[in-house]
């Protein structure tokens, strides 16, 4: 298992890992469990910035900082806009005794996890404990750039269409509805 | 000769060829004229091929002619050939002779009949498919004869389509010749194996040379047997001729009393080396004869419609028939079918005269008187009844009694035979007479009285009893029906036993002696007599009652049971197993199986589609459950 | 110069990773309410982000940080598009539910 190396570094580097690792965890419970859907956004707001913060520790100071501008300051507002918007209609997810979607929901999910332990625990085991060496500029955006640019120029191309193709469907959706014929209300 | 015989065989074939192409471009009776004028002409040209065989010598007279090979199977082969030789000249003159009065006299018969010209094209086709028979130079040929005899037989029983009756009698009959079809094959496939051919002079020169095995000499022999037992309708094969009576009269007189029925007897002497390889099976066929004819005999007696009973006495004298050929005396039975294609054509074209007058009614019951009212088909009635019944000097005296003198020869079977013959005699003089007394003689019935037509034509020179083509034809039948049989008197006089001498001679235990001949004469005159006598005393005077044995007077007018016994033990259980097979195997296998299978398909595809529940959460739930089950999978392969 | 890794090594950041995978699994499994089950998926996706990005640092390789900001992008584009149809869907005044969401019925 893991070797604690105590130093005095160290010691703060874990307690603010085990801060946002609950703060992740518990945020992404709170996601699913609130009724109000306004309550779900913020607890992902806040999810999103406990992760940034576990990003950091890894050294991807980047992407901590598109996670926060990106994800929180832009998707999440957008979220908070629609739910806004439609007034926040809930519902109550243990309603009523459990069906069979429910009992099999849970059994997936935990099956997921235990065979997601397995699996990474079976296949990289004993590599995981020895970690690489990294220059100080490993996750820089000057690191980020020069590797969009180069190695993974597609990925960035693509990427850019993908959002592309996003806002035209967005536009879309958004039009004005045209009424069709025969239109039933569920 | 051999242009003339092409030319009397392919002339009824172009009319009816003409008739069907020109549908109704020709008038009714122009159909009818033409196909009159195109049997004719088939006649002068069998007349003109006779004649030139004549003036051949007598043991060449036997010329082929093959137009065309149809098959060619290595070693065998078949062709469209002729035949002309004494045997098939004969028959050409009889068939488009008496075919020729016929069809002429179906001009008048027939007059008014919306589907005239089918009728005409249907006879054309029946006189070309009979002459094709007695033409064809190969077994092959004279099967393909055979079946579209029975084929127009089929059509031409049915003719009046609307009645239920006649599309039955049709169907039956068509049905029981198949069966003879079916054992004349099977003739030919054994011929075929072991001769290696079926043209006449091959098969026959090859023949002897089987004769040591007994199986199939005798099998060959049953299986043509079979063939000319259905189509000539004796026992066992015989129930169809009488309901073939629901035909149009000329049709009965043609095909169901000169012609068709008489194939029979024409492929047993024309085969008759394969027969004498099979004298077991030669006697059978004279047996057969003889029971058909007393069976046919006493039947006769309880029949009340007109055509019966004279189709039940031709079923009795084809027996007479079958007895000669069976004994050996093959140009004797070939005489009696001349003679008996002239009386009884003539019986039954006057018969449809009464019918005519009577319009439409057969029933002897409701006849009577009518020798005042129809007096020359009264003469010509009477004329045909005693050529039946043999007496001299019409024709049926000298051709029945040289068949009963050659059973005399034969021991003691043939003497069984000898009775059984002068029975029919008797039977014979019986049951005509009692129809001529009950139809003519008497004062006429209240019938009668009602429904007689007489119409009063100008000019017409017959009292109105039918018009020209129908009153003509008849006369000349008459007249032949006198003279016909003065062509030979045994054992004086054998013009016409030497004729067929070179095809089909007498054997030597079937000849008779001349007190032989004296003596079956005189008794079958004698007893022909006794007929007439014992019918007059009966029906005419009614001194003496109709004897009441009611067990023999059902079992008569069921014809013996006959019908009744081939529908229990062939019709029922076709129809059960027809029926098992259309429910199970049709209905459940078949069509089950295909239902079953649109069925099957369409509810597996309804359970697929439960999956389909257009709900979000579910898909979700099958997504991650089939992760999870793939995880699992990698990670244990890998 | 190289620096070590400090704090937990990355199979801790893995686990965590796991967790927050299965629990928006859950979520979308679970919740009934379409914009419950955006953030639900949005969580999945910030899951598997975090294992990216640890193994990123594991490896001394930087694709997969370049994956991670390729997923962020890939996960804004689908929010906008699943928001677009939730709006669709209440402006026609349908009800916001999943389970009477269902015309697509086979």
């Amino acid at each position: 298992m893991a070797v604690l190396a105590f130093s005095a570094g160290n010691v703060l580097v874990w307690i603010v890992w085990l801060a946002a690792a609950f703060a992740c965890l518990g945020s992404g419970v709170a996601v699913i469990s609130f009724t109000n859907p306004f309550f779900s956004a913020l607890a992902l707001i806040g999810n999103l910035g406990a992760l940034a913060v576990l990003y950091l520790l890894l050294s991807a100071e980047f992407v901590a900082a598109a996670q926060v501008l990106v994800y929180a300051g832009a998707v999440m507002v957008m979220f908070l806009f629609v739910i806004a918007y439609l007034g926040g209609r809930a519902d109550a997810p243990w309603a009523g005794g459990p069906s069979w979607q429910q009992i099999g929901a849970v059994g997936a999910a935990g099956t997921l996890l235990v065979e997601i332990v397995v699996a990474v625990g079976l296949k990289a085991g004993g590599r995981l404990s020895h970690e690489q060496d990294i220059h100080r500029s490993f996750g820089s955006p000057r690191a980020i750039g020069r590797l969009f640019l180069t190695d993974h120029l597609l990925a960035f191309e693509i990427t850019s269409i993908v959002l592309l193709v996003a806002a035209i469907g967005g536009v879309i959706l958004g039009a004005h509805t045209r009424k069709l014929a025969g239109e039933k209300t569920q | 000769m051999i242009v003339a015989a092409w030319i009397c065989l392919s002339s009824p074939l172009a009319a009816a060829l003409a008739i069907a192409l020109a549908g109704s471009r020709i008038s009714r009776r122009g159909a009818g004229y033409l196909a009159t004028a195109s049997v004719f002409a088939s006649f002068v040209a069998a007349c003109v091929a006779f004649f030139a065989l004549w003036g051949d010598a007598p043991h060449d007279r036997s010329h082929y002619s093959t137009v065309w090979t149809w098959l060619e199977l290595g070693s065998f082969s078949a062709g469209l050939r002729i035949l002309v030789d004494p045997l098939s000249t004969m028959m050409m003159l009889i068939v488009s002779g008496v075919g020729a009065l016929i069809v002429g006299y179906s001009v008048g018969y027939m007059d008014g009949d919306d589907e005239e010209r089918r009728y005409f094209a249907y006879m054309a086709i029946f006189v070309f498919s009979m002459l094709l028979l007695v033409q064809s130079g190969n077994l092959l040929l004279l099967l393909a004869g055979w079946g579209l005899v029975g084929l127009s037989s089929y059509l031409l029983i049915g003719f009046w389509q609307e009645r239920p009756s006649a599309i039955a009698a049709a169907k039956k009959a068509f049905v029981m010749n198949a069966f003879g079809d079916a054992t004349f094959a099977l003739a030919l496939f054994l011929l075929i194996q072991h001769t290696r051919s079926l043209d006449f002079d091959t098969v026959f020169a090859r023949a002897p040379g089987l004769s040591s095995n007994h199986w199939l000499v005798n099998l060959v022999a049953l299986g043509l047997l079979g063939g000319a037992v259905a189509k000539s309708a004796q026992l066992p094969l015989q129930t169809w001729l009488p309901d073939a009576m629901e035909g149009p009269t000329p049709v009965s007189a043609l095909i169901h009393a000169a012609t068709m029925v008489t194939a029979g007897v024409y492929l047993i002497v024309r085969t008759h080396p394969l027969f004498e390889l099979a004298p077991k099976v030669e006697d059978l066929a004279a047996g057969l004869g003889a029971a058909t004819l007393l069976l046919a005999g006493l039947i006769a007696l309880v029949q009340t419609d007109i055509k019966r009973v004279i189709a039940y006495s031709t079923m009795s004298q084809i027996g007479y028939m079958f007895l000669g050929a069976g004994l050996g005396a093959y140009a004797n039975g070939m005489f009696h079918l001349m003679t008996h294609a002239f009386f009884k054509a003539l019986l039954f074209m006057a018969a449809g005269l009464v019918i005519h007058a009577l319009a439409g009614e057969q029933d002897i019951r409701k006849m009577g008187g009518l020798r005042g009212l129809l007096p020359r088909t009264y003469w010509a009635f009477l004329v045909g009844a005693l050529a039946l019944v043999g007496l001299p000097p019409f024709a049926g005296f000298f051709s029945k009694d040289s068949i009963l003198a050659a059973a005399m020869h034969d021991g003691w079977y043939g003497y069984l035979l000898w009775v059984g013959g002068l029975a029919g005699t008797f039977l014979t003089g019986l049951y005509t007479f009692r129809m001529l007394f009950v139809v003519f003689g008497g004062e006429p019935s209240p019938f009668v009285r009602e429904h007689l037509i007489r119409p009063r034509r100008r000019g017409e020179a017959h009292h109105g009893e039918g018009p020209f083509s129908m009153t003509s034809t008849v006369a000349i039948l008459a007249v032949l029906s006198l003279i016909g049989g003065w062509i030979q008197f045994a054992p004086l006089w054998i013009p016409v036993t030497h004729w067929l001498d070179v095809v089909a001679p007498t054997l030597p235990h079937a000849e008779a002696t001349s007190w032989q001949e004296g003596i079956s004469s005189a008794l079958a005159v004698g007893l022909g007599l006794a007929g007439l006598v014992a019918a007059w005393l009966v029906y005419s005077r009614r001194r003496v009652a109709v004897p009441r044995l009611p067990f023999a007077q059902r079992a008569l007018e069921h014809k013996f049971y006959f019908d009744e016994a081939y529908d229990l033990v062939f019709y029922r259980p076709g129809v059960a197993t027809a029926r098992l097979f259309g429910r199970i195997v049709e209905g459940l296998v078949v069509g089950g199986s295909i239902v079953g299978l649109g069925r099957g398909v369409g509810d597996a595809a309804r359970g697929v589609a439960r999956a389909q529940t257009g709900l979000l959460r579910t898909y979700a739930l099958a997504i991650a459950g089939s992760l999870a089950v793939l995880v699992v999978v990698f990670i244990s392969v890998r | 110069m190289t620096l070590g890794i400090l704090g937990p090594e990355v199979s801790w950041y893995l686990a965590v990773a796991a967790f927050l995978f299965a629990t928006g699994a859950l979520g979308v499994l679970l919740r009934r309410s379409p914009l419950i089950v955006l953030l639900s998926l949005e969580i999945m996706l910030n899951g598997a982000n975090l294992a990216l990005i640890a193994f990123a640092r594991h490896n001394g390789s930087g694709a997969g940080q370049i994956f991670a900001l390729a997923v962020m992008a890939v996960a804004a584009s689908e929010v906008v598009v699943g928001l677009g149809l939730i709006v669709a869907i209440s402006r026609r005044h349908l009800d916001l539910d999943v389970d009477k969401l269902r015309t697509l019925r086979g």
